[in-house]
C-alpha cells in the first residue's frame, strides 16, 4: 500500500511538473545566468537525431556534430573565388607550397582530447588514413586521380606534412587536406588496423592486388561508419553529455585549446525532421541561431516578430537553373532556349518562389552573381542579360523555325508544342517557380505544364535517364571553379574527367541527360569544347583560371544549356536575447557550422 | 483446453504462412520502388557544398550496406535471415541492425498508441452504454453525434487541430515534438516523468479521440441489440434488479468489441504514421517515412514485416480471446 501511495504521489508530482514545465519556453526563462549557460540551435546537416547513434563523425546518423564535438583540421571559408582559405581548427596554421605540391600543418599546441590527452600528429595521420576509406579529394583510392596525396609525413608531434602527387595536380589540394575530420587514434586505431598504409599504397597502383586493396578499403569504410567508439572523445569545444530523440546535449570540453573563450557552458541541438519544426522553434524564440531553412513569407513575418530574432543574409554558392534536355526537340535548337529565356521574367519567378532566400539572376553565366562579379569583373556586364522581351523571343522562335498558329506557338511541322517542366513534390519553391513560369509562358502563347515527381530520388533517377524535357538543376556550386562549371559541363552533360583525362559520352549514355554538343560555336571565341575547358580549371594558375572562367561564362551565356533563374541567399536567423557576437551580413562565417563561431570565441553571453 | 490448443496450432500455422507471403510481397515491392537513393544522396551532398568526387566515394560507402547480387539471391538471404530474426542492416543508420533500429523506435509508438487505445476504449465503452440506455435523451443524442463526428474526422486532421490549438496557439504543449526535454536529467523523477507526459500528451490525445467515436457507436449499437434480446425481457419480467440486468447487457454487448480491440492493438505499429509526423514523435511511423524517403530497403521491409506480424498475432489473440470469454464459441 505504501509503495502504491509512493507511485501515486510521484505521478501526481509528475502531472504537476508536466503542467508547469517550461521546456516549451526559451531558455531565457531560467534567468540571465541560466540563459547564457545553454546555447540552443539545430544542426542543419543532421535532421532526425538518433539516440542510438554512435559518437562517430563518419556515421550519417552519428552523434558527432561538426564544429561542436567533431573537428576538422581547418574550416573551409568557401571564399567567393579562393577555395584555399580557412579558419583554424585542429590546425593552428598551415603553409601551402607555391606550386601546391605540399601542405605543412602545425597543430594547435595546447589542444587536448576531452580526457586530457594531447592531440598529436599521429592522430591526424590516422584520420588521414580513415579519409582514404570515406571520400576526400586529397585522399583517394583511385590511381592517378587528380589532386591526390602521395605522401603523409609526421614531422614532429605537432607538425605533419602532406605531399601532392604532381603527376596530376590540382590547385585545391590544400582544401581537400585541411577539410579532413580528426579522430583520436586511441579509439580508432583498432578498427583501422596496423597495415592500413600498405593497403593504401597498394590501392593506388594498378593490377589485381590493387583491386583487392581497394575492395579492402571500401569494406573498411563500412566498418568505420558503423563503428561505435563507446565514448565521445572530443577535441572540439564540446563533448556529448546525453542524447534523446528530442535533442542532443553537449557540455563544454575544458581541455579545448580556446576553452577560455567558449561562452556557452552547454549546447543543445534540437531535433528536426522538416523545416516546419525549425520555423516553430524560431517563432517561439527557442533558437539562439539557426542555419539556412527555406521559409514562406507569412512564417517569416512571424519569425521576425519574435523578440530578439534577426535575419542575417550572406552568400550561398548555389544557383537554380532551368536545364534543358537537348536530346529532345525543340530544345536542341539554341534559338528555342534563348526564346524561352527572353520570355521568363526571373524577378517575378523569384518573388513568387523564394522572396527571402533568393535574388533573381541578372544573366546566365553559370556562376552565382556575387562570384561572377569577382571572376568576370566588367565583362559580366557584356553578357546578354536576357531581360524579358517578347519581341526578341518571337524573333528567336522564328529563327528556330517554330510557327505561330493563332495565339499559340507550334513546332516547325505544325504539331503542338508544350514545355514540360519537372520538379520533385515537396520542393515547394521549385514547384511554385515552375507554376509561375508556366503561367508566363502560356500568356506568351507557349503551352506549358508542371509535372511533379513523387520524391527526390525518383526525380534524380528519371532526370539522369533523360525522361524529362526540362527540369530544375542546381548550378554554380562553388567556390572551386572546377566545381562551378562541372555542374553544366560535367558528367550530366557528357564530359567524364577520370584521372585528368577528359572524354565525352554521347547523349543518353553514362548519365549524359543534358545532351549539349561536344563543341559549341561562340561569338568571339570560335569553337569551344566547354568540358575540356572545365577540366583545365582544376590545375591552372589563378590568372589562367580567370581567363577560362570568362570563356566558360560566355559559352554558357551564348549556348544556354541552362537558364539561370535565381541565386540562393544564405538566410539565417539569430536571437540576440541571450547571446551576442554573431557574424554579420555577408560574413564568410555564415557558411560554417555555428559551433565554429563559438569555438573561435565570437559568441558571447549577454550580460 | 484441447479445443483451444488445437485452435492455436491452426492459427499459428496459418499465421506463419501469412507472414511468409507478406514478407515475400513486401520484399519485392520495396526493392522495386523506382528512384535511385545514391543519386539523390550524392546530389544532396554536392548541393550542400561537398566536393563531387569526395561525395561520390562517401555515398558509395554508405550505400555499401545495401545487399548486392541478384534479386533471387537477395531474397534467399533475406528469408535465411528471417529464420534467425535478422532483418538485415540499415543503410540510413549505416550498419546498424534493423532489429535494433526498429526496437528503439517501436517503444515510442507502442506506449502512446496503447495508452490512447485503452483510454478511448474505456471511455467509449462506458459512454456507449450510457448513450444506448439514454438513447431518447438529449445527452444520449449528444454522445451519439460526438461519436459520429469524431469517427468521421481523419486522424491527421484531428492531430493538426490539436497541434494548432494546444501547442501553437495556447502553447500548453511542445509543438516541435520529441520525447523529453534534454535539459532534464533522465530518471524516475517527477520532472522527467512530467516532461515525458508533456511530450506524449498530444499524440496520445489524438489516438484517443480518433478512436473514441468508433467505440461509442459500436458499444451503443451492441447494447441496443442486446436490450432487445428475449433473455433481457425475461429477466425484467422475473423482476430482477436493474444492476443485475445491466451486468447481463454489458457482458453480452461487449463481446464483439473485444474482437475490435484486439485487432486495433494489432494496428499499434501501423496507425502512427500521420500522428508521429504531425507531432514529430520519433516512433515507428516516422522511421517508416524516413526509410521510404531514403530508400532504406532493409528498414522498410523490416517495418512492414513488424506491422504484419503484429496484425497476425492480434488476429490470433482475438480469436483465442473470444474462445475464452464466450462459452458458446467453445462449444
Amino acid at each position: 500500500m505504501k509503495r502504491l501511495a509512493a507511485v501515486v504521489a510521484l505521478l501526481g508530482m509528475a502531472a504537476v511538473s508536466a503542467c508547469s514545465s517550461t521546456d516549451n519556453k526559451p531558455a531565457a526563462t531560467g534567468g540571465a545566468a541560466a540563459a547564457a549557460a545553454v546555447y540552443t540551435t539545430v544542426d542543419g546537416n543532421k535532421p532526425g537525431i538518433d539516440p542510438a547513434g554512435p559518437a562517430n563523425p563518419f556515421a550519417p546518423k552519428g552523434n558527432s556534430f561538426s564544429g561542436y564535438n567533431a573537428m576538422k583540421l581547418a574550416w573551409v571559408k568557401n571564399h567567393l573565388t579562393d577555395p584555399n582559405q580557412f579558419y583554424p581548427g585542429i590546425a593552428e596554421s598551415w603553409e601551402i607550397a607555391t606550386d601546391n605540391s605540399s601542405v605543412t600543418i602545425k597543430l594547435q599546441p595546447n589542444n587536448k582530447w576531452s580526457d586530457g590527452s594531447p592531440v598529436t600528429a599521429e592522430d591526424v595521420k590516422l584520420s588521414i588514413a580513415i579519409a582514404y576509406t570515406q571520400g576526400n579529394t586529397a585522399f583517394t583510392q583511385v590511381p592517378g586521380a587528380a589532386g591526390s596525396a602521395s605522401e603523409v609525413t609526421v614531422v614532429d608531434d605537432k607538425t605533419i606534412k602532406v605531399t601532392q602527387d604532381m603527376a596530376n595536380p590540382v590547385t585545391t589540394f590544400a582544401r581537400g587536406v585541411l577539410d579532413t575530420p580528426v579522430v583520436p587514434a586511441k579509439l580508432w586505431s583498432s578498427v583501422v588496423g596496423a597495415d592500413i598504409w600498405d593497403k593504401i599504397k597498394a590501392a593506388r597502383t594498378e593490377g589485381a592486388d590493387a583491386e583487392a586493396a581497394r575492395t579492402y578499403l571500401t569494406e573498411l569504410g563500412k566498418k568505420i561508419i558503423a563503428h561505435n567508439p563507446g565514448q565521445d572523445l572530443s577535441a572540439g569545444p564540446y563533448v556529448l553529455e546525453r542524447v534523446n530523440a528530442s535533442a542532443a546535449l553537449l557540455k563544454k570540453n575544458p581541455h579545448f585549446y580556446n576553452a577560455a573563450n567558449v561562452a556557452p557552458e552547454k549546447v543543445q541541438l534540437l531535433n528536426f525532421t522538416g523545416n516546419e519544426q525549425v520555423w516553430n522553434y524560431l517563432i517561439q524564440g527557442k533558437l539562439d541561431s539557426s542555419p539556412f531553412v527555406a521559409v514562406p513569407a507569412d512564417t517569416m513575418t512571424k519569425i521576425k516578430a519574435t523578440a530578439g530574432n534577426q535575419v542575417i543574409k550572406g552568400y550561398s554558392p548555389v544557383v537554380v537553373g532551368l536545364a534543358f534536355n537537348q536530346s529532345k526537340a525543340p530544345y536542341d535548337n539554341v534559338h528555342v532556349r534563348r526564346g524561352l529565356a527572353y520570355l521568363i521574367n526571373r524577378e517575378e519567378v523569384t518573388q513568387i518562389a523564394s522572396p527571402e532566400g533568393g535574388t533573381a539572376a541578372v544573366t546566365t553565366s553559370g556562376i552565382h552573381q556575387k562570384a561572377a562579379a569577382e571572376w568576370l569583373g566588367a565583362e559580366l556586364g557584356n553578357l546578354e542579360p536576357f531581360a524579358t522581351d517578347v519581341a526578341k523571343a518571337e524573333e528567336e522562335f522564328k529563327a528556330a523555325g517554330l510557327k505561330k498558329s493563332g495565339d499559340k506557338w507550334t513546332l516547325a511541322d505544325g504539331k503542338p508544342w508544350k514545355v514540360s517542366m519537372h520538379a520533385p513534390a515537396g520542393f515547394s519553391d521549385w514547384v511554385a517557380a515552375q507554376e509561375n513560369i508556366k503561367n508566363q509562358l502560356i500568356k506568351a502563347g507557349v503551352d506549358a505544364e508542371v509535372v511533379t515527381t513523387a520524391d527526390f530520388p525518383l526525380y534524380q533517377t528519371e532526370m539522369a535517364e533523360g525522361k524529362y524535357d526540362t527540369g530544375f538543376w542546381l548550378i554554380g556550386l562553388g567556390p572551386a571553379p572546377y566545381n562551378i562549371f562541372q555542374r553544366i559541363y560535367g558528367a550530366a552533360n557528357g564530359w567524364a574527367n577520370i584521372g585528368g583525362k577528359v572524354t565525352h559520352n554521347a547523349p543518353g549514355k553514362n548519365g549524359n541527360w543534358m545532351g549539349s554538343k561536344e563543341e559549341v560555336e561562340v561569338e568571339g571565341l570560335g569553337k569551344v569544347n566547354p568540358g575540356e575547358l572545365t577540366a583545365k580549371l582544376n590545375a591552372v594558375s589563378p590568372e589562367e583560371q580567370k581567363a577560362l572562367m570568362l570563356q566558360l561564362a560566355k559559352t554558357a551565356n551564348a549556348d544556354l544549356p541552362v537558364i539561370q533563374l535565381w541565386d540562393y541567399v544564405n538566410t539565417q536567423f539569430q536571437n540576440t536575447t541571450r547571446f551576442t557576437g554573431f557574424p554579420a551580413d555577408d560574413s564568410d562565417l555564415l557558411r560554417l557550422p555555428h559551433g565554429v563561431w563559438i569555438q573561435l570565441g565570437l559568441v558571447k553571453a549577454k550580460s | 483446453m484441447t479445443v483451444v490448443l488445437k485452435k492455436l496450432a491452426g492459427h499459428l500455422a496459418r499465421g506463419l504462412v501469412m507472414i511468409l507471403v507478406v514478407a515475400t510481397i513486401s520484399f519485392f515491392i520495396v526493392r522495386n520502388i523506382p528512384g535511385d537513393p545514391m543519386k539523390a544522396a550524392l546530389e544532396m551532398k554536392v548541393a550542400a557544398g561537398a566536393d563531387p568526387v569526395a561525395a561520390a566515394q562517401e555515398v558509395k560507402v554508405i550505400y555499401g550496406f545495401q545487399p548486392t547480387g541478384s534479386m533471387w539471391s537477395q531474397y534467399v538471404d533475406y528469408l535465411a535471415g528471417l529464420a534467425t530474426f535478422d532483418l538485415g542492416t540499415s543503410t540510413l543508420h549505416a550498419g546498424q541492425p534493423v532489429t535494433e533500429v526498429l526496437t528503439e523506435s517501436a517503444k515510442w509508438t507502442v506506449l502512446p498508441v496503447l495508452l490512447g487505445i485503452l483510454m478511448s476504449f474505456l471511455v467509449g465503452v462506458i459512454l456507449g452504454v450510457y448513450a444506448a440506455l439514454r438513447r431518447s435523451s438529449k445527452l444520449g443524442d449528444i454522445l451519439a453525434i460526438s461519436g459520429s463526428l469524431l469517427h468521421g474526422v481523419p486522424q491527421y486532421v484531428l492531430g493538426l487541430l490539436l497541434a494548432a490549438i494546444f501547442a501553437t496557439s495556447l502553447g500548453w504543449f511542445p509543438s516541435e515534438g520529441g520525447v523529453a526535454d534534454i535539459l532534464i536529467e533522465p530518471g524516475f523523477t517527477p520532472e522527467y516523468i512530467g516532461t515525458l507526459i508533456r511530450h506524449a500528451a498530444l499524440p496520445v490525445l489524438t489516438y484517443a479521440l480518433a478512436s473514441y467515436g468508433g467505440w461509442v457507436l459500436a458499444m451503443k449499437s451492441s447494447v441496443v441489440t442486446v436490450l432487445g434480446d428475449d433473455f433481457i425481457l425475461a429477466s425484467e419480467l422475473r423482476g430482477m434488479k436493474r444492476s443485475i440486468i445491466f451486468r447481463y447487457v454489458a457482458r453480452n454487448a461487449i463481446l464483439p468489441l473485444f474482437t475490435i480491440l484486439a485487432l486495433s492493438l494489432g494496428l499499434l505499429f501501423a496507425g502512427a504514421v500521420f500522428i508521429e509526423r504531425i507531432f514529430n514523435y520519433p516512433g515507428l511511423g516516422l522511421k517508416l517515412i524516413d526509410s521510404v524517403t531514403n530508400r532504406d530497403y532493409a528498414l522498410m521491409s523490416g517495418a512492414f514485416l513488424l506491422i504484419t506480424v503484429a496484425i497476425v498475432v492480434a488476429n490470433i489473440l482475438a480469436d483465442l480471446l473470444y474462445t475464452v470469454i464466450d462459452p458458446r464459441v467453445r462449444q
